[in-house]
């Protein structure tokens, strides 16, 4: 099974951001990657909208199909729960040193 | 959703086989009816199967005509017009002015086999449906 | 990012899906005169990516026909009710696997 993780990897971005003199440039960046991130959720979750929708239409759509739809944003959401709250504490952590 | 139209098909499938079966055990029981209601002695019945397209009703539209699989009905019930059987029972209450008396036209051992493959039929019919609702259940299961 | 999550095993169970209603189809029609057993080509439907497209319905080769023109052999229907049930009993614990594996990695990143 192999899952591209790469919301924790993009953290690593982070890092080599900090090292950037300017807050707002830091900032830039934690806006892209929650961006991103937002942007996968929306669309995960969209997806798993329409595929409920057709199930109980009855369009064809199996039932086992619609679970794993719903099943996958829900863990997309997780997932961005978590990029949120290391970005938002990496940029607490920059703020600190920035004073 | 395939796995809930495959249910009514089964549905359907049990439903025929009941139906063959209640006429199978009419005609065992009147086997020897020389006096119906309708005139006459009993008249043999049998069922006549088609194949249903429209007893899958969760498919949608594109699945039904793609011909999918499809349910079974009654299309109708064969009475048989065959003459009677005719026996030399003088005394009997319902001989005619030559003594004889109208019998169904029957073979009992026909039916009864007939009734043994109606009777697996419809229990296939039953497995199907464990097998399916097995199927859903385990689809339910991904939610955890 | 988890659009392709149990993708195989979705397509897989749906495909056992749609054989599952053929052989209720054939099962509930065994004594319809006439009618002829239908199925999906399983393999060839796997290797063909392209989940979301309803399988191709053919007719097997080799069963015998009965004088009334039916070729319902119940025996085959009976096994192919048993095996796909089996199948995608598998296909969805592999699922719930993948899912589960996925959630365990998110929550051990909490702790990070």
């Amino acid at each position: 099974m192999s899952m591209n993780i790469s919301g924790i990897s993009s953290l690593g971005q982070i890092k080599t951001d900090v090292a950037a003199p300017s807050a707002s440039d830091g900032g830039n960046s934690f806006k892209n990657i929650l961006n991103n991130a937002i942007g996968e959720v929306e669309s995960t979750r969209s997806a798993a909208a329409k595929s409920v929708e057709q199930f109980l239409s009855g369009n064809g759509e199996d039932l086992h199909s619609t679970i794993l739809a719903t099943q996958r944003a829900e863990l997309e959401f997780q997932m961005f729960m978590q990029v949120r709250n290391k970005v938002v504490s990496a940029y607490q952590e920059i703020m600190k040193m920035q004073m | 959703m395939s796995l809930l139209s495959a249910l009514s098909i089964s549905a359907s499938g049990m439903s025929a086989q009941r139906q063959r079966t209640e006429l199978l055990v009419e005609n065992l029981a009147n086997s020897d009816t020389t006096r119906t209601p309708e005139g006459g002695p009993y008249r043999r019945k049998d069922a006549v199967f088609v194949s249903d397209p429209s007893a899958s009703q969760f498919s949608s539209l594109f699945e039904s005509e793609m011909g999918s699989g499809s349910g079974v009905r009654v299309s109708e019930v064969i009475t048989d017009k065959r003459d009677p059987e005719k026996r030399y029972l003088p005394g009997h209450p319902d001989a005619d002015k030559d003594g004889y008396v109208a019998y169904p036209r029957m073979n009992p051992a026909e039916d009864m086999v007939d009734l043994l493959g109606a009777s697996r039929g419809y229990q296939a019919n039953v497995s199907a449906v464990s097998a399916v609702k097995d199927m859903i259940q385990r689809s339910l299961d991904l939610f955890r | 990012m988890f659009q392709g999550l149990a993708l195989n095993s979705e397509h897989y169970m749906s495909l056992l899906s749609a054989r599952q209603k053929l052989v209720a189809s054939n099962i509930a029609n065994a004594d319809t005169p006439g009618y002829h057993t239908q199925d999906i080509n399983f393999q060839t439907e796997f290797e063909n990516a392209l989940g979301s497209h309803t399988p191709t319905v053919i007719e097997p080769e080799g069963l015998t026909v009965k004088p009334d023109g039916n070729n319902v052999n119940i025996d085959r229907e009976a096994r192919l009710l048993a095996e796909n049930a089996l199948r995608f009993s598998i296909a969805s614990n592999f699922a719930r696997a993948e899912l589960n594996s996925v959630k365990t990695a998110i929550q051990e990143g909490k702790s990070v």
